[in-house]
């Protein structure tokens, strides 16, 4: 009823600025020709199947999915307790602690690539895999002290007195009250480092070798180079998997949890 | 008793462990030897001050980086002022719009730039086909195209921030202002703004520390012309084979980022009189 | 014609409903005219068309002979008191209340007067230099009121402003506004669903009903003389019962008896109300005369200064309170006199 109209026109352009882009590639993605055209003559479908033929692409999105996987689950695995002793026991230092567990985000991610590589790559000779998981566990660790955190400390600490007072031990209280009531706490923090950690590019630079390059490296590489629509499809594939995560969120915990 | 008080720490260690070992010594092993040469010495950093060239890379990733944090402020906040607004069933579609920019790829980000302003990208053909220009614009790698990408890559972040800070703003406030004399204009200034400076504040630090951190961007819309820190930092430690000269830059983005970070939250805590961070 | 008009005023939120239908209200200069209704009724939404905030989907809003329909709220000078106050937090209290007066470029040393002037009369003296947030309740209020009424309204709009408060402040702060509006002789409309708030300190109410004005009378005229059903329920008559009108005055109950009322009627009513204050228990009458009826006792319940009976008769449950020596029993049977002049038919 009540509209303001020069706000509304200036909403909208900033609504096209941020998804027109992205809605140009799709359409480059179905040019035949074989460079990258805007408005594209013919369509095909072709650039994805390249895409999907293309063993080097392939391999690096299952590497990419691997990592991320392993690290996320990793940095859950470390990171749920902390995250609970730091919300519930009286710790020394808490805020200090807490500090950091998320001082991975103040370091930039390039310059924790290059020391990670640095020093356990070179000096100490782990194999590259070794350091990639590193590195990206370090990428996930503070979404899951940080959205599994304040979950907690948004449960109401009586329910787990009650669960102690009924004869259940701490570690079982934890298990079988804490737990249960902050799934959706942990899911949230899996999906955003998830997302983070498989979209991640500088922590990933200098940690590449020959078969152990992560997607978004691989392509950043690809696209040095070339100028063709198989990027564009790519794209389009990247974009349908932000899609599906999306719709995952939204159905399970709304999309306003995660940001 | 004493094991009760041990629990947390038992419990806390092996994240400690893990980055004390991972990041926190990989940090120190690659700043360590920057300060040495023989004794300790800041002459690596002095250098680097002195230097003209590194310095038109510092001022360049100073720049570009305010230049978009202060587009993102401009198009953020009345558009974040616009979702937080709309009704309950639009604001998940408008989220959306902002929130899948933010989940895709940083390198499908920049590359659709790559789309728009090559040298035969379609803001080049377009002009063309119309007759403004005969020969193509120089759009990409430039700082334009740097910061244009900048801008594209952090706008969401910023507009999310504002949103949540917005949200919690009773509408009440506005209609306050307006039955007091306040066109919907004034009123947006002079409440909406002042209140939404936490925000404001929250969403520069995201934007101001990433742009000056960032890679990608500069790396695909920057081009070999126009370095930034990060590309710098990943120039000297590949092909210059300068490790010491890419520590140096490291301690250097993190410094930075730190002194924005700290520098903020001052400005935030001077300009926020109710003694509460949030609104 | 009168110093506020709203003419056949029609709001719908999804074009669909009507929450407002065809709304008429006049409220003369000077006066404080208080919305009163259930929840849902639409009083904020009649208060908010008053000031500007929903344009009306049909009809007129008129102040002073000129016509505010269309006119933005920003222009209407009218002082409005939100039921959240609405205070602005970054700014002193001062500067919430001198927020109008600066953007009506009043010169610095007026607008300090008058920001001094109203702190005074409203009692906020002292508290001028500290922010929304290091207030209590009841000073916020009373800077919402403020800050209301230093922009010198021709209109002055309160929703609810008394609902955040607890009880005892409630009483002192209606006092408080009832005092500072005929102080400043200031035209005002009070929204409220709290029939003693509303009574205290209305010159004028009127009763609201899914979107309908149901009675605009004096606070003791709506008090005595509900004029219909939904009205007699909402300010306290419990007892209702069918009537057939026989000839002016004479009214036959289901059973056949006769009740006679010296209350007005209208053509078309024909319901009997009584509120349970007004019910005597008598012994030893008939229960065939006129305006008795005998009924069984089902419920008794102790209110303190008297007890509540519940009670079936022959027209229905009617609920009773005597403050008696006489104490009756669940099971008794009793008679209950109906006086004529307390009858009243909607
Ligand atoms: N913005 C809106 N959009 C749609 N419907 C609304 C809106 N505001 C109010 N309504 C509906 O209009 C009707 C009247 O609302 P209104 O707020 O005027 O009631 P009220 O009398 O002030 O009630 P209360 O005493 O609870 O404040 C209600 O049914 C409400 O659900
Ligand atoms: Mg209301």
């Amino acid at each position: 009823m009540r509209k303001n109209a020069g706000l509304q026109i200036f909403a909208w352009i900033v609504f096209a600025f941020l998804i027109v882009p992205l809605i140009i590639i799709v359409v480059t993605s179905f040019g035949t020709n074989s460079t990258i055209q805007f408005p594209i003559k013919g369509f095909t479908f072709d650039w994805y199947g390249k895409v999907f033929n293309n063993e080097s692409f392939m391999n690096s999105f299952y590497l990419s999915l691997e990592i991320a996987f392993i690290a996320t689950v990793l940095a859950l695995v470390v990171g749920i307790p902390a995250a609970y002793s730091l919300a519930r026991h009286k710790v020394f230092g808490r805020n200090w602690i807490k500090s950091f567990f998320l001082s991975p985000t103040i370091v930039p991610g390039l310059v924790v690539g290059y020391a990670v590589y640095q020093f356990i790559v070179i000096q100490f000779q782990f194999p590259i895999f070794q350091g990639l998981l590193l590195g990206h566990f370090l990428i996930c660790i503070p979404y899951v002290i940080r959205v599994v955190g304040s979950t907690i400390e948004q449960l109401d600490f009586s329910i787990e007195e009650v669960s102690w007072t009924l004869g259940c031990t701490k570690l079982q209280t934890f298990i079988k009250v804490v737990l249960p009531n902050i799934t959706s706490g942990i899911f949230a923090s899996f999906m955003l480092a998830f997302i983070n950690s498989f979209n991640n590019i500088p922590v990933s630079q200098f940690l590449s070798g020959p078969g152990v390059t992560m997607l978004p490296t691989n392509l950043m590489n690809y696209i040095e180079y070339n100028y063709d629509p198989s990027v564009s499809a790519l794209s389009v594939v990247l974009m349908l998997g932000t899609i599906v995560l999306m719709f995952i969120i939204e159905k399970t915990l709304g999309l306003t949890s995660i940001s | 008793m004493t094991q009760q008080r041990r629990l947390p720490y038992i419990i806390l260690a092996p994240g400690m462990i893990l980055l004390i070992v991972f990041l926190v010594l990989p940090l120190v092993s690659i700043i360590f030897p920057t300060f040495f040469d023989g004794g300790f010495t800041l002459t690596h950093y002095i250098s680097f001050f002195m230097d003209e060239y590194n310095m038109s890379i510092f001022w360049r990733t100073i720049r570009i980086s305010l230049i978009a944090t202060l587009f993102c402020v401009f198009l953020g906040v009345p558009t974040a002022y616009y979702i937080s607004q709309s009704p309950k069933k639009w604001r998940g579609l408008l989220m959306s719009i902002t929130l899948f920019p933010l989940l895709t790829n940083s390198v499908v980000r920049s590359f659709a730039w790559i789309t728009i302003l090559g040298q035969s990208g379609i803001i080049n053909t377009t002009l063309k086909n119309i007759g403004l220009i005969s020969k193509p614009l120089t759009l990409l790698y430039t700082e334009f195209s740097i910061t244009v990408g900048s801008v594209y890559l952090f706008l969401p972040l910023m507009v999310i921030t504002l949103v949540g800070i917005l949200e919690n703003i009773d509408s009440e406030i506005m209609e306050a202002a307006e039955t007091l004399g306040a066109n919907r204009f004034i009123a947006f200034m002079k409440v909406i703004l002042p209140l939404s400076v936490p925000g404001i504040i929250v969403g520069s630090i995201l934007v101001f520390t990433g742009s000056l951190t960032a890679y990608t961007t500069p790396q695909l819309l920057g081009g070999n012309r126009n370095i930034m820190l990060a590309t710098f930092l990943y120039q000297n430690a590949t092909a210059l084979g300068n490790w010491k000269g890419a520590s140096v830059i490291a301690l250097i983005m993190i410094a930075a980022t730190v002194i924005v970070m700290k520098l903020f939250d001052w400005v935030a805590k001077r300009m926020d009189k109710r003694g509460e961070a949030s609104a | 014609m009168s110093y506020v008009e709203l003419n056949d005023i029609r709001v719908s939120y999804d074009n669909k409903t009507d929450i407002l239908k065809d709304l008429n209200l006049s409220i003369e200069k000077g006066e404080l005219v208080s919305l009163l209704g259930p929840s849902g009724c639409g009083k904020t939404t009649t208060l908010r068309v008053i000031a500007g905030l929903i344009e009306p989907n049909d009809g007129e809003f008129i102040v002073d002979g000129k016509n505010l329909t269309k006119v933005p709220v920003y222009k209407r000078e009218f002082g409005m008191v939100f039921q959240s106050y609405a205070l602005f937090p970054h700014l002193t209290i001062k500067e919430n209340i001198a927020f109008g007066l600066k953007l009506r470029k009043e010169k610095k040393s007026s607008i300090d007067k008058k920001v001094k002037d109203i702190l005074a009369i409203t009692g906020l003296g002292e508290l001028g230099d500290r922010y929304p947030k290091q207030l209590s309740g009841g000073q916020r209020q009373r800077v919402a009121l403020a800050r209301a009424l230093v922009i010198e309204p021709k209109l002055l709009l309160l929703d609810e402003p008394l609902s955040n408060l607890d009880a005892k402040l409630r009483v002192a702060m209606r006092i408080e506004i009832k005092r500072i509006q005929s102080q400043l002789g200031i035209t005002s409309v009070f929204v409220t669903h709290d029939q003693e708030e509303c009574f205290s300190i209305s010159d004028k109410v009127a009763v609201m009903n899914k979107g309908i004005i149901e009675q605009f009378d004096t606070p003791e005229e709506i008090y005595k003389n509900p004029k219909s059903e939904f009205v007699a329920r909402f300010i306290g008559f419990e007892n209702f019962f069918d009537l057939t009108p026989i000839e002016k005055g004479k009214y036959k109950t289901v059973d056949g008896t006769t009740f006679l009322s010296t209350r007005q009627w209208e053509p078309g009513k024909h319901i009997g109300t009584i509120r349970p204050d007004d019910i005597d228990i008598v012994s030893n009458t008939e229960s065939t005369a006129t305006n008795t009826v005998s009924g069984t006792i089902k419920v008794r319940t102790f209110l303190g200064k008297s007890y509540q009976y519940e009670i079936e008769t022959s027209i229905g449950a009617l609920l009773v309170n005597e403050v008696d020596d006489v104490i009756y029993q669940v099971g008794d049977t009793v008679t209950l006199m109906i006086p004529a002049h307390k009858l009243i038919i909607v």
